[in-house]
């Protein structure tokens, strides 16, 4: 078929056609095959301009129509739009980018950035004169959604999902949902304890009946994409009915042998294989850590409850989206990483934070009574040399409202703070104005001179050179060092790997782009929120749920999804499964499938790209990507090499 | 290696300081400082030392008295952290650690010693008056006898072995070697600044202040030769009553617009004023105006019938001298001129 194309060549403003000759470039390419009219446009995207491409179009029933101008970043769907106004396929709309790949990259030649951009609307001329009229993929999407991880992320997405009339199912890892939150005691700005946050939540949760919660629960397996995810998870039971008389509980607790360090107060104490949190975790249960019950059935003699005949239970569910909110770690500084682990009285923030909510007056840790606190920053973060170069952001403020608690509540403490330059952004500020106000000590230095912590026989003493008194070397006897450790990904964060979510080089989840797409991931239906996606606090966390959330009703809310139709489709005749495409694929989108009794590969539209990496490995070459067929991209070669 | 001391600031607002801890070491007050220098930098540097507690930094430095209190660092602070207040709290302090008696610390500290010995040295005069019967002649004698006295003494125990330490505590202990021939050739230094305060010119916007300053300090040195060596009170030189009378009025007038702005808190210096301020500007006042009124019923003749006048100045006259003086502002007539020329010395 001979089609009619209509070309427009965009000034740019001057970007293009100060260096492009665009008069030169249309008398160039107007006597090409197929090529109807051409014009030179001052702003191919300005309004005027739209609208006399769509009366172009109409008036000549043009077929379709090339615009050399920006970008396609920029505007392909500008002028996709332009091309569905004047009522011809979308898809019948080529893009020729002269200005980054022209204008822009040849400001120093303009002959030859002309000669280019010659070359360019003549290859994007020869592509329209192919180019096939497609139709949107479209696939039913499952109503539901999966948020992964009960942390404040996890349950704040929750519920407003299922405020928006989407039935959630929340799973979580552990026994009590919460997250970190639940474990720190008053949090900074709004002086709230975790506890209250969490109870708020949760309330939020039971009160709708559209959610399921799972806790103590993972998934182990997904198969299917966006639309369609079939998710198996695994329940870790309890080992225990309901709650047991109150009293008999904690005699049950008092009974139990068994006794490991507890990672809900970052193990600077104890708990039993029995336990709970606190006296109102969620659910309201204890549990029985059944990795370290020794099933000796002490406690089983007292509490009627407790029931270790209970099984693992498999379930499988079905959604549109999936929704990450796994949170974090905090970062584990390494034995001898200033004292820690080697002197005593160096913990972490985190273990700070649990003293100082565990310690009734006067505050003594290890026997010691504390007065003086040396408080170490940025440890784990902003590391020149090793892998976490990104600040933590929550720690300057933490550590900072901690050690105006922890003045509040004991009196008679002196802090000081060893840093590498304050980051209380934002409303934060003023708990740093109030901690210098109150007479704290701040000690600066650069992360090629950080401070050290020595044993002095019975003293801790903590130097470093100040920057802030020209180097002087400043000295500070403390007894207790607490490290301002940042956040990390979460140790075991093999659920990524099950969704083959993406990581950035901080190993957390990665986004699509950081500042338009911040919820979405490349992998169609994942939304992350949370913590997971890089250090957050909680006001940060639950603004990343709220979007993730949104997002990901979008992708089920219809019931439907239109996808794009540039994909890859295999010539099912002619394959013969040799597996190249399959490994080739960094989308997983290429399966096994079994046509009659011959072994083929086959995509799957709603999880392919079309990258197009499967094309290139195919031994038999019976790959097409669709729109950008071999005719296509030959006939755009062919007018790049001026034949 | 020096230790933090956080117990400093808690002593240092014992001497006028607030909220400087606030600082978060911006360095707009030593920039906006148009006197601090790239060698002599200030006063962000010493807000520092105050936070950290290095007392011996401070006391072996000589930035305290290069400022001025032009108050341009306060007014520009970001974090209204006042480093001008905090510069003369530390001056206060730095008198009180100068000072061997310590006397100095502890009128500087509590307002409540300070006005018991306000009050001793008052009945002190009293119980004079009383032995003496109140007889005007003796007491006159004796007022012009103490004068002269209280000078020598105040200045040979207490002021030199004040100075001597200032010397030791900036050039001896931080081991700073000055030849012997700069000594005498810095002394040039020291008069310039002893009755000029030259440097204060320096500060922008204090043009005004240092003039009135400049004629308070001259109309009191004046003033204290014209009674002491010129013997104003008892003399019938016309010359010598009239210079007289002109010094007290340059004093009155002068320390009558440094109380009012004390009072309405106009200029950065007269927003916060201590004890020691006031009593200092008080004093100065009530030294022109009543040796004024004095020599004024000397010439009318109505003195005779009322010793109390006398008595009234004299009392005045023994607190300044005794008090004032060697413990309290008044020194900084000294440390501020020896502070120049100790510099000049360190420059060396
Ligand atoms: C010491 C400290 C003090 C802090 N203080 C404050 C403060 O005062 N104010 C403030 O705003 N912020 C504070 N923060 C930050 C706050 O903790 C985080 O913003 C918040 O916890 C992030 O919530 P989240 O839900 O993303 O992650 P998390 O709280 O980590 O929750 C993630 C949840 O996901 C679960 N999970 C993980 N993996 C899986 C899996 N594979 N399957 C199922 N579930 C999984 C986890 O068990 C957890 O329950 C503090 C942080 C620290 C370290
Ligand atoms: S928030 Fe503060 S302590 Fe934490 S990494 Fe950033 S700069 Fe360091
Ligand atoms: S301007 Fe204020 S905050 Fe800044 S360095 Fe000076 S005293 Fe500190």
């Amino acid at each position: 078929m001979n089609k009619k194309l209509g070309v427009y060549i965009c000034h740019c403003g001057g970007n293009i056609s100060d260096y492009v000759d665009v008069e030169q470039v249309k008398k160039a390419i107007e006597s090409e095959e197929g090529v109807f009219l051409a014009k030179t446009t001052m702003f191919a995207c300005s309004d005027s301009s739209q609208k006399e491409m769509v009366e172009d179009i109409k008036k000549n029933e043009l077929d379709g129509i090339v615009v050399a101008s920006c970008s396609p970043k920029l505007h392909l769907l500008t002028f996709r739009a332009v091309a569905e106004r004047a009522n011809i396929n979308k898809y019948n709309y080529v893009h020729a980018n002269i200005r980054e790949q022209s204008s822009w990259a040849h400001s120093d030649d303009k002959t030859g950035a002309t000669e280019k951009a010659v070359f360019l609307v003549k290859a994007a001329i020869s592509k329209a004169r192919y180019a096939e009229s497609l139709e949107p993929i479209k696939i039913k999407s499952k109503k539901a959604v999966a948020v992964i991880g009960g942390g404040v992320a996890g349950m704040r997405a929750a519920i407003e999902l299922s405020d928006m009339g989407c039935p959630v199912t929340l799973i979580e890892r552990e026994p009590f949902v919460g997250g970190r939150v639940s474990q720190f005691d008053i949090l900074f700005t709004t002086y709230e304890t975790g506890k209250d946050l969490v109870t708020r939540l949760y309330n939020n949760l039971l009160a709708r009946n559209n959610i399921s919660v799972y806790t103590g629960a993972e998934v182990i397996e997904n198969s299917g994409s966006i639309g369609d995810f079939k998710l198996t998870i695994k329940i870790t039971p309890r080992y225990i009915m309901d709650r047991c008389n109150e009293g008999r509980l904690q005699k049950a607790i008092d009974a139990c042998p068994v006794e490991v360090p507890d990672p809900f107060n970052f193990n600077i104490t104890n708990r039993k294989a029995i336990y709970h949190n606190f006296p109102s975790e969620y659910p309201h249960k204890p549990v029985i850590d059944i990795e370290n019950c020794t099933r000796c059935g002490e406690c089983e003699k007292i509490c009627e409850s407790v029931d270790f005949s209970q099984k693992e239970e498999i379930i499988d569910i079905n959604v549109g989206s999936v929704l990450m909110a796994t949170g974090f770690d905090p970062y584990t500084p390494k034995d001898g990483e200033f004292g820690f682990n080697q002197i005593n009285n160096v913990v972490t923030l985190p273990q700070f934070k649990r003293i100082l909510a565990l310690s009734n007056e006067p505050l003594i840790y290890n026997t010691r009574a504390i007065k003086h606190i040396a408080y170490i920053y940025c440890v784990g973060s902003r590391q020149v040399e090793g892998e976490n170069k990104y600040c933590s952001r929550y720690c300057c403020t933490s550590v900072i409202h901690a050690s105006i608690m922890a003045k509040k509540k004991f009196g008679n403490i002196f802090n000081y703070h060893f840093n590498r330059g304050i980051r209380t952004y934002g409303k934060q500020e003023v708990l740093y104005n109030e901690s210098l106000k109150s007479g704290d000590v701040y000690l600066q230095s650069y992360e090629d001179d950080p401070p050290v912590v020595t044993q002095q026989g019975n003293k801790i003493v903590v130097t470093v050179n100040d920057i802030l008194t020209g180097k002087k070397q400043m000295a500070v006897e403390a007894d207790l060092v607490v490290l301002v450790t940042g956040m990390v990904p979460r140790a075991d964060n093999s659920v990524g790997s099950l969704f083959k979510l993406p990581k950035g080089r901080d190993n957390f989840f990665n986004e699509i782009h950081m500042k338009l797409r911040p919820v979405e991931t490349v992998i169609d239906g994942i939304t992350i929120s949370g913590a997971c996606q890089g250090p957050k606090n909680i006001l940060e966390s639950s603004n990343s749920a709220l979007s993730a959330a949104t997002k990901s009703f979008s992708y089920v809310s219809k019931g439907e999804l239109e996808l794009e139709p540039i994909v890859a489709e295999i010539d099912k005749n002619q394959c013969t499964w040799c597996g190249a495409c399959a490994e080739a694929c960094p989308f997983d989108a290429i399966k096994k499938i079994k046509d009659g009794d011959k072994e083929i590969a086959m995509v799957n539209n709603s999880v392919c790209k079309g990258c197009g990496m499967c094309l290139p490995v195919c031994p038999t070459d019976v790959i097409n990507l669709i729109a950008y067929s071999n005719r296509e991209i030959e006939s755009m070669i062919d007018a790049l090499a001026g034949s | 290696m020096a230790t933090i001391n956080p117990d400093f600031g808690a002593e240092l607002k014992k001497y006028g300081a607030f909220d400087f801890n606030a600082c978060y070491n911006c360095g707009n007050c030593t920039a906006i400082c148009s006197l601090s220098t790239e060698e002599d930098s200030f006063p962000r540097e010493m807000v520092r030392f105050s936070v950290l507690g290095s007392t011996s930094d401070i006391k072996s430095s000589l930035k305290p008295w290069l400022c001025y209190y032009c108050g341009e660092c306060s007014t520009h602070c970001p974090q209204v952290a006042n480093p001008a207040e905090l510069i003369m709290s530390l001056r206060r302090w730095l008198t009180a650690e100068y000072d061997w008696t310590k006397l100095s610390g502890v009128l500087y500290r509590s307002f409540a010693f300070t006005i018991i010995a306000f009050i001793i040295a008052a009945l002190g005069v009293i119980g004079f008056g009383f032995a003496e019967n109140f007889n005007m002649e003796t007491i006159m004698l004796f007022g012009h006898k103490f004068e002269m006295i209280a000078i020598i003494a105040v200045f040979g125990i207490i002021l030199l072995p004040n100075v001597i330490r200032m010397w030791w505590f900036i050039i001896l202990k931080p081991k700073i070697k000055v030849p012997f021939i700069k000594y005498l050739t810095g002394i040039w230094e020291l008069i310039v600044h002893m009755f000029t305060q030259k440097r204060a010119l320096g500060c922008d916007d204090n043009q005004f202040r240092w003039f009135e300053h400049f004629i308070l300090v001259i109309g009191y040195l004046a003033l204290l030769f014209t009674t002491v060596a010129l013997d104003w009170f008892s003399t019938g030189n016309l010359f010598i009553i009239i210079l007289g009378y002109v010094e007290s009025i340059i004093i009155f007038i002068v320390t009558v617009d440094f109380v009012l702005s004390r009072i309405k808190k106009n200029r950065e210096i007269s927003k916060f004023s201590m004890p020691s301020d006031w009593m200092f500007v008080i004093w100065l006042f009530l030294m022109g105006l009543t040796a004024f009124i004095v020599r004024l019923f000397i010439d009318t003749g109505i003195i005779k019938n009322n010793i109390w006048m006398y008595m009234f100045h004299l009392i005045i006259l023994v607190q300044w001298a005794l008090i004032i003086v060697p413990f309290g502002k008044w020194t900084h007539f000294l440390y501020r001129s020896f502070a120049m020329y100790f510099a000049k010395l360190k420059a060396a």
